[in-house]
């Protein structure tokens, strides 16, 4: 049984102290939807954890705040307030729709983008739109705080960048213009409650019927999620109505084993990948005609 | 381990517990406060059997510490009814025969619950959204979506 001690920290000053003073012995808990579960199942990752800190109740980390060229979420907002929010819907739909096939509504209820961001899941719904958004994650310790894109901050399946003493407290998502036509694609064993196999973000301006800008992530597909840029260059300024699908979709599992090498799920991968990529294509195009 | 002292106020009646720190809020509910309405069943948040409504939203009773909700509000299927009358949603579940063993219906009672209290009107495929946390090996959900549906007709005819 994992036993520890129990800290609130209502300040994110108060929250910074006390990581300095715990340091390697602290978890920090939000939501709780995956350390619960990780201390239920007495994960070996939890190995050396004394202290587990809650930083529900800390000021200022529940921020949807529109800035002039970007949104800034606050680490605290919970998938549903992602899925309500009315200039998320506006101006970032690509995030609802990816926050929409989170778990359950229970989960949705709990769950937070800085745990999402911070469990760093290659499957994290919405870990694949805010790289093909070119999102940056803000962290503070006390030494005041850094900022980096997510990309980097990402750094292995379940791994990242974020020191000991540090605290994700935003993640801050340039706006892209309203008329770039965004999909979301999801391959999961059921409908609901249920982590991705795959998932796929598709961001693409249209300027005289040809992609213009067009921005590709997998999520689940390769260690970490990651923007397939030789498809993108590959779709770049190509006509929607002459994209021959059987080259990208060869190309795109060939991408894919380019980053990852063969693996166990290549077999079923490698044409999904594609098809995947096929399906939010069409969609688009669809939405366009 | 240090114990943390916690106030809640369950199914409007005030509560100071004192609390493991790995106490969650299904222990607390269910060993402290004898509210054995809530159910464990998976406990990794799947299942959706000790779903509760905490300040107004569905959640995992099993996702939650004590210590981290200090000041909450918490309803259980034990405060749908009032003053020995049932909730109009309890009573639709009997009508439609939307219990079999019985196991999930307090978590799927509560979730319609926060469904109805945010969306009087809500249409099916919200209803399933709601829902899609709570397994039933039983019914095969129809019935109880459903009950779910009258009781939310039930509530625009008043």
């Amino acid at each position: 049984m994992i036993e520890f001690e129990a800290l609130k920290a209502q300040t994110l000053d108060e929250a910074v102290n006390i990581l300095d003073d715990k340091e390697n012995e602290a978890k920090i808990v939000a939501g709780g939807t995956d350390l619960l579960v990780s201390i239920h199942n007495e994960s070996e990752e939890l190995k050396g954890l004394n202290y587990i800190l809650d930083i529900s109740s800390v000021k200022g980390l529940e921020i949807i705040e529109d800035n002039e060229d970007y949104l800034k979420l606050g680490a605290l907002c919970t998938h549903s307030e992602i899925i309500d929010s009315v200039l998320i819907n506006e101006k970032l739909p690509i995030l609802r729709k990816a926050a929409q096939t989170i778990g359950s509504t229970q989960i949705r209820n709990r769950g937070t983008v800085g745990g999402n961001i911070n469990n760093s899941s290659p499957a994290a719904d919405l870990i694949t739109p805010l790289i093909a958004l070119g999102a940056a994650v803000v962290l503070h310790s006390s030494n005041g705080k850094r900022e980096l894109p997510l990309s980097e901050f990402i750094t292995g399946p379940y791994q990242n960048s974020r020191k000991e003493n540090e605290i994700l407290t935003a993640v801050k998502v340039p706006y892209l213009p309203t008329d770039y036509y965004n999909n979301y694609q999801k391959v999961q064993r059921r409908q609901a409650v249920a982590i991705a196999r795959i998932n796929l973000t598709v961001l693409t301006n249209i300027e005289k019927n040809k992609f213009k800008d067009i921005r590709i992530a997998f999520g689940s597909a390769t260690p970490t999620a990651i923007r397939f840029s030789e498809i993108e260059s590959e779709l770049e300024n190509t006509n929607i109505n002459q994209i021959d699908y059987d080259k990208i979709q060869e190309k795109t599992g060939q991408e894919m084993i380019d980053i990852t090498g063969e693996r166990w799920s290549t077999p079923y991968k490698k044409p999904v990948v594609g098809n995947l990529l096929k399906r939010a294509l069409q969609e688009i195009i669809k939405e366009v005609q | 381990m240090q114990e943390v002292n916690v106030t809640l106020t369950v199914n409007q009646k005030k509560y100071e517990v004192t609390v493991e720190p790995d106490e969650r809020l299904l222990d607390t509910l269910r060993d402290r406060l004898n509210l054995t309405g809530v159910k464990e069943g998976c406990s990794i948040g799947e299942c959706g059997a000790c779903t509760v409504i905490l300040d107004g939203k569905a959640v995992n009773s099993c996702m939650v510490y004590t210590f981290q909700i200090d000041g909450s509000e918490v309803l259980t299927v034990e405060g749908l009814e009032t003053n020995g009358t049932l909730d109009p949603l309890q009573e639709a579940f009997i009508d439609h025969q939307a219990v079999q063993c019985g196991f999930c219906t307090p978590g799927m009672l509560m979730s319609a619950k926060a469904l109805l209290n945010e969306n009087p009107n809500p249409d099916r495929d919200e209803i399933k959204t709601a829902i899609e946390g709570n397994l039933c090996r039983c019914t095969g959900y129809q019935q109880i979506i459903e009950a779910i549906e009258s009781a939310a007709n039930q509530d625009r005819s008043e």
